[in-house]
């Protein structure tokens, strides 16, 4: 009798473990059978610490556009694998915004190789802002590999502010007319103290902060 | 002149006349603050009692067993604290209340003239495409919103007559489009 009980409260304790755990903002938006997919993806993704949030999101965002259930598992799964990629580059100890902007980035035509080097250029300093700028690079026409490299040549020394307004006004250069990738060469040089995008010159070492 | 205006104009003839003041008005206010904060009345018993200074003597037995009184109520305060708390963590559960920067105003805007209807739907709004309906301006098929965010990336993207899905022209365009119609992305930074 007493074992019986025993047993019993060990069930109770450990049974809410057993099952899926369901993501409530995904009830109602999703199919039951594309739903417990995504949720088994969740807790997978939960298990190995990657941030959910992105995600749920794009699930959300694969309902709001009516895609199939097929199409919305496939778009979790390879956004669950680009942000273990990025994880694994940026290291355990990166933030969920890190992670998600390293996914991001990733997803423009960066390397794991890249942001590890990222990671190294900028130890105490967060990288969702210089991963999102480089993301954004590329979204406004620049080559990766180009954006990869002005990234990384500011990373020891920029502080986010910089790299939003080397974003902006590249963005801006590119809207009057300006070839995406002189656009970068001329603001890189411009802030970077040993930038050489093209134009061959070396300036003094770069300061630290 | 109207019976409202008459009884405007008579209230405002009353209003500029001039106030009597008693003379010896300046003499005892002066003299009460001269005399100092009137005496506190005395404070009732029980406050007495519960700040009277006392000894009080525990035995080592005794003190052990009040600080595993105190302990245990202290762990039971802490379990049922996390049993109140709800089962999803909030988006931004890893930063404190009090460190928590103040959302920023975002204001979203397309020009769609012959639109009758345009939504903002992205990550703010859980791509919810009724959650956040835009404003036409008057005659110029200006659609805007404003919406508070934390800083943060965030992909959105317009939904116009709730059909077509367009992205903002004046933000970098999203590269994960897993679903075919483009999205933009908006970075907000902290303060």
């Amino acid at each position: 009798m007493l074992r019986s009980i025993i047993v019993l409260m060990c069930l109770a304790a450990v049974g809410p473990h057993w099952a899926t755990a369901q993501e409530p903002r995904l009830v109602g938006r999703l199919t039951a059978e594309t739903r417990v997919q995504v949720d088994a993806m969740l807790d997978s993704a939960r298990a190995r610490a990657l941030p959910i949030e992105p995600l749920v999101d794009r699930a959300l965002e694969g309902a709001s556009k009516r895609a199939s259930g097929e199409r919305i598992v496939a778009a979790v799964r390879r956004l669950t694998d680009e942000l273990q990629v990025a994880r694994d580059a940026l290291g355990s100890r990166s933030t969920p915004s890190e992670i998600t902007a390293g996914a991001s980035a990733l997803r423009a035509g960066a390397t794991g190789d890249d942001l590890a080097q990222l990671r190294r250029l900028r130890t105490d300093r967060s990288l969702t802002i210089a991963a999102a700028v480089l993301a954004d690079l590329v979204a406004v026409g620049v080559p990766a590999d180009t954006a990869v490299a002005a990234v990384l040549a500011l990373a020891e020394f920029a502080l986010d502010t910089e790299y939003l307004a080397l974003r902006e006004n590249v963005e801006r250069d590119v809207a009057l007319g300006a070839s995406p990738v002189s656009a970068l060469g001329v603001r890189v040089e411009a802030a970077a103290p040993q930038g050489d995008f093209g134009a061959g010159t070396q300036r003094p070492p770069a300061r630290k902060p | 002149m109207t019976e409202r205006g008459f009884l405007f104009d008579r209230v405002v003839e009353i209003l500029k006349e001039p106030v009597a003041i008693d003379p010896a008005l300046d003499r005892r206010v002066i003299k009460g603050i001269l005399a100092g904060p009137s005496p506190r009345a005395a404070p009732p018993a029980v406050v007495g009692w519960l700040t009277r200074r006392r000894t009080v003597s525990v035995s080592p037995l005794g003190g052990l067993a009040l600080a595993a009184g105190i302990a245990g109520l202290a762990l039971l305060g802490r379990s049922a604290l996390q049993l109140a708390e709800p089962s999803t963590a909030p988006r931004t559960a890893t930063v404190a209340a009090s460190t928590e920067p103040a959302p920023s105003v975002v204001q979203f805007v397309i020009v769609a003239p012959s639109a009758a209807t345009v939504s903002l739907v992205g990550d703010f709004n859980d791509w919810n495409v009724s959650a956040t309906p835009m404003r036409p301006a008057p005659g110029d098929g200006i659609w805007s919103v404003t919406v508070p965010l934390e800083p943060g990336r965030y992909r959105y993207a317009f939904l116009v007559d709730g059909q077509t899905w367009l992205a903002d022209p004046s933000a970098p365009r999203a590269f994960d489009d897993d679903f075919g119609p483009p999205n933009s992305v908006l970075t907000v930074r902290g303060s």
